[in-house]
């Protein structure tokens, strides 16, 4: 067992390692953050003390091994925009990233995991037939687009609530619903599957033919059977917490981490790039571990599969 | 003794209400001035409110005419031309030297009156030219002790090289008395006064600056004299700015200002219908009829100071000809393209030139006129045979730059010239040099009201175009050294159209396509004048 996570664990950091690499050589060799953040018209001596200042007039592999060293010591580097520490940047703009995100992800397990439920249970119904319509348009309508309907609607039609901004609760409303219906509709469908899945499994109907009443027949062998597919499902929903609502964030002016990434990426700002991407790689890594320890829990089958190969 | 009775503890109580209820009341009568919320793409790139850091066009949104102002200001609502600021009065004492009146009773935000001291300040090495050197400087001043920067004060690097760029030959800026300041340059030169009036050669509060525990932490609120202070700056978020009740102008007619970052054009559009914001500003031309269905609504704005170009590398194996990028300038139908995606509401100027440059402006200049026969004939002359010729092109970095780059690939088509975009993805992938660089986009600005600051700044021999090997005229270059250092103001008017003739019809540089411009759709009810540049004036007097 201790070698099964030790061994993921090392894929995990080798990972991180691969993305900090990928993070520097694409941004890198793609643009000059001194003529991206100073602008076309900045003169060249601006330009130059830009460089002389970051670093960036050194040859680029001596860039990448400081780069890379450093990470090693822990030190995330300044933002190039401001002079400020990078993670100081990144941490401050990870709770107002959650106060969407958080929200959206019990409206998408709320919403999502019932709903599945119910029209699988209900299959072929006028209510199956409808939670499958809602959830196809759940999932294929862009959100940007679905953001904007509902700004329409209830901002510039209604007046009920702000088309943007983070002054307030409302404010964040009209992004969660919409970070939410997505994720809910993928959700719901995932449920169904996995649910009409294991109700026409053999050990459905022996526990119906010996008697045992249908609610517990769903509750105790339907649900937790059903319920590894769901559970990979929301470990990834988990993993976007941080930084999956880059989107969502632009079209409702919500200044958190995925705005952050699109400045920082345009700017080719290094460091706050490379903070992003570790923390994003961290979460999902660790989301993914949890997800494991689940599926043990859930399937003892695993949990003697793990124990055999250890 | 005193016995609370019921009646006697709610009379009690009703009283304290209504006396806690009467300042709020005071105030709320005393301040009847609106706030207003300005949606904006962008507050800052640099994320900082420092004039000398933040050098964009979104910056000077946001500092002029609220938070900085110069000793030479401008008419902001007129055509820009300078007017007293910050100093009532200046004159030459010499060719090198300007002496400056200051404005009497002129309040920091922090309470403190503006003197002679906090001018020599804001031009000091501590504050704008750390260790850089004016280029024209004796050996002798050289050995000026520099003072080294507090800890945490150290200006970041390209400070010192923009306001180098800005003054590249001040020596040293003295205090003649409290109220009189003077300005010594180590050449003759004629553009002082426009250098004075342009971005960046702001006034701060020296106290302000030393009570700042760091660089960072003043330029995020910098202590200044504009009509309206900051409150607090979210970067990439917000900056809220409060009316400064101290301003020399008179009391601004706003209470706060709220610019709020909101980066999709949809989004500010929704807010402002909504009557989320007052303002919502970087509109496109295509949505200005949209917007304008409503009868509610306006869209203000129009030209600024910045053309729009397409510039050329002559060391391109078919631009080496200046017959060929000739051809490229009189084959454009540059009306066309203002009437089409500007909706007319932008002109094609004169060339590289502004009104605001006055007596040095050549009001009889055009750009190359639109000549197809003419372009096919200097195409047949160069013996151009069809080959490629590369367009990088930016995905709509400028307004309409897509749409305007496949207009232009049509027309030179019509006249034979095969030119082929290649998009890519940043500024440094435009720039680089080789085989694959042709042509590409441009604008440029004048910060202040002479051709020194466009023509030389982005031409000469140390504007961007040489720097980076795209062109470069041996004649240009001598013009462009006389123009900054000569006095004759009639040589010099001569010398700037030898450049225009150079730059523009015999070898051309660039060629410019129009004027740029930008669009801000407010309520009409709000009785506001936009100026004709970035910065939007809420000063006494704009906003009723």
């Amino acid at each position: 067992m201790l070698r099964y996570f030790a061994i993921r664990l090392g894929r995990a950091m080798i990972t991180i390692a691969l993305v900090v690499t990928f993070a520097f050589i694409v941004l890198r060799m793609s643009g000059d953050p001194a003529q991206i953040i100073m602008g076309p018209e900045a003169p060249p001596e601006v330009i130059a003390a830009f460089r002389k200042a970051w670093g960036l007039d050194d040859p680029i592999w001596l860039q990448y091994f400081h780069y890379f060293g450093a990470i090693l010591q822990g030190e995330l580097g300044r933002s190039m925009r401001d002079g400020r520490s990078a993670i100081e940047l990144v941490t401050e703009r990870i709770p107002v990233t959650l106060a969407l995100t958080l929200p959206a992800l019990a409206i998408k397990i709320g919403l999502g995991i019932p709903a599945g439920i119910y029209a699988a249970l209900h299959r072929g119904s006028l209510a199956d037939r409808v939670v499958m319509l809602l959830s196809v348009a759940g999932f294929t309508i862009p959100s940007f687009v679905l953001g904007l309907t509902l700004v329409l609607i209830f901002a510039v039609k209604l007046g009920w609530l702000p088309s943007g901004g983070q002054d307030s609760w409302r404010h964040a409303i009209l992004p969660v619903i919409t970070l939410g219906i997505g994720g809910a509709a993928v959700l719901a469908r995932f449920t169904r599957s996995a649910m009409l899945e294991v109700l026409g499994q053999p050990f459905i109907r022996t526990a119906s033919a010996k008697g045992v009443p249908w609610r517990d027949v769903i509750v105790g062998h339907a649900l937790p059977n059903a319920a590894i597919p769901t559970v990979t499902i929301v470990g990834f929903m988990i993993g976007t917490l941080i930084a999956g609502a880059v989107v969502v964030e632009s079209v409702f002016s919500w200044p958190g981490v995925g705005r952050l990434l699109v400045v920082a990426v345009a700017n080719r700002d290094l460091a706050v790039v490379q903070c992003i991407l570790l923390l994003v790689a961290a979460t999902m890594v660790t989301s993914n571990l949890i997800v494991d320890f689940l599926y043990g829990f859930l399937d003892p089958r695993l949990r003697q599969n793990a124990g055999k190969a250890s | 003794m005193t016995t609370f009775t019921r009646r006697r503890t709610l009379q009690f109580g009703m009283a304290a209400i209504g006396a806690s209820a009467i300042p709020t009341f005071a105030i709320g009568q005393s301040d009847t001035r609106p706030s207003i919320t300005i949606a904006v793409q962008k507050i800052s790139n640099s994320n900082v409110l420092d004039v000398l850091r933040e050098q964009s066009n979104v910056g000077e949104r946001v500092f002029f005419t609220s938070i900085w102002e110069g000793l030479i200001s401008r008419d902001w609502l007129g055509n820009l031309s300078p007017r007293p600021g910050l100093a009532t009065e200046w004159r030459r004492t010499d060719e090198q030297t300007v002496e400056l009146k200051l404005r009497q009773g002129v309040k920091f935000h922090n309470g403190d009156e503006m003197t002679a001291e906090d001018v020599v300040f804001s031009f000091s090495r501590e504050r704008m030219f750390a260790n850089s050197e004016a280029k024209n400087r004796s050996t002798i001043a050289a050995f000026e002790r520099i003072p080294q920067p507090r800890p945490g004060k150290e200006l970041p690097a390209e400070v010192p090289a923009a306001a180098r760029r800005a003054w590249p030959d001040l020596l040293r800026v003295e205090a003649v008395d409290k109220y009189t300041v003077r300005f010594y340059n180590a050449t003759p030169d004629v553009t002082l006064e426009g250098r004075l009036a342009r971005y960046g050669s702001d006034i701060m509060s020296r106290k302000g600056w030393e009570e700042a525990a760091s660089y960072l932490d003043w330029a995020r609120k910098p202590i200044t004299t504009g009509p309206y202070k900051v409150v607090e700056f979210r970067p990439d978020n917000s900056l809220t700015l409060e009316a400064h009740e101290e301003y020399w102008g008179g009391r601004p007619p706003l209470r706060r200002i709220r610019f709020v970052e909101v980066p999709e054009v949809p989004s500010r559009i929704a807010g402002l219908l909504s009557g989320q914001y007052q303002f919502a500003c970087d509109i496109p031309p295509d949505q200005i009829s949209d917007i304008e269905k409503n009868a509610a609504f306006e869209v203000q704005g129009g030209t600024i100071l910045n053309h729009r170009l397409t510039v050329f590398d002559k060391n391109h194996a078919q631009l080496q000809n200046p017959l060929v990028r000739r051809a490229l300038t009189h084959s454009i139908d540059r009306q066309a393209i203002v009437d089409s995606l500007w909706a007319g509401r932008t002109k094609v100027p004169a060339g590289l030139q502004w009104d605001y440059y006055g007596d040095m402006f050549h009001a009889d200049w055009t750009v190359p006129e639109f000549n197809p026969t003419l372009a096919r004939d200097l195409l047949k002359q160069a013996g151009y045979k069809g080959d490629p010729i590369p367009y990088r092109l930016l995905n709509n970095y400028y307004t309409n730059q897509n749409a305007t780059a496949q207009i232009l690939v049509e027309m030179w088509r019509s006249v034979g010239l095969n030119v082929q975009i290649n998009t890519v993805e940043n500024w440094t992938q435009i720039m680089a040099r080789g085989d694959a660089r042709g042509i590409r986009d441009w604008s440029n600005s004048a910060p202040f009201s002479d051709p020194v600051s466009s023509i030389v700044a982005q031409h000469g021999p140390q504007g961007q175009q040489q720097q980076i090997g795209e062109w470069t005229n041996a004649e240009m270059n001598t013009l462009s050294e006389f123009l900054e250092t000569s006095t004759d103001r009639a040589k010099r008017k001569a010398a700037f159209r030898r450049m225009l003739e150079i730059c523009e019809r015999e070898d051309p540089a660039y060629t410019v396509l129009h004027q740029n411009a930008t669009f801000t759709a407010k309520p009409k009810a709000l009785r506001w004048k936009a100026s004709p540049a970035f910065a939007m004036d809420f000063r006494p007097g704009n906003y009723v």
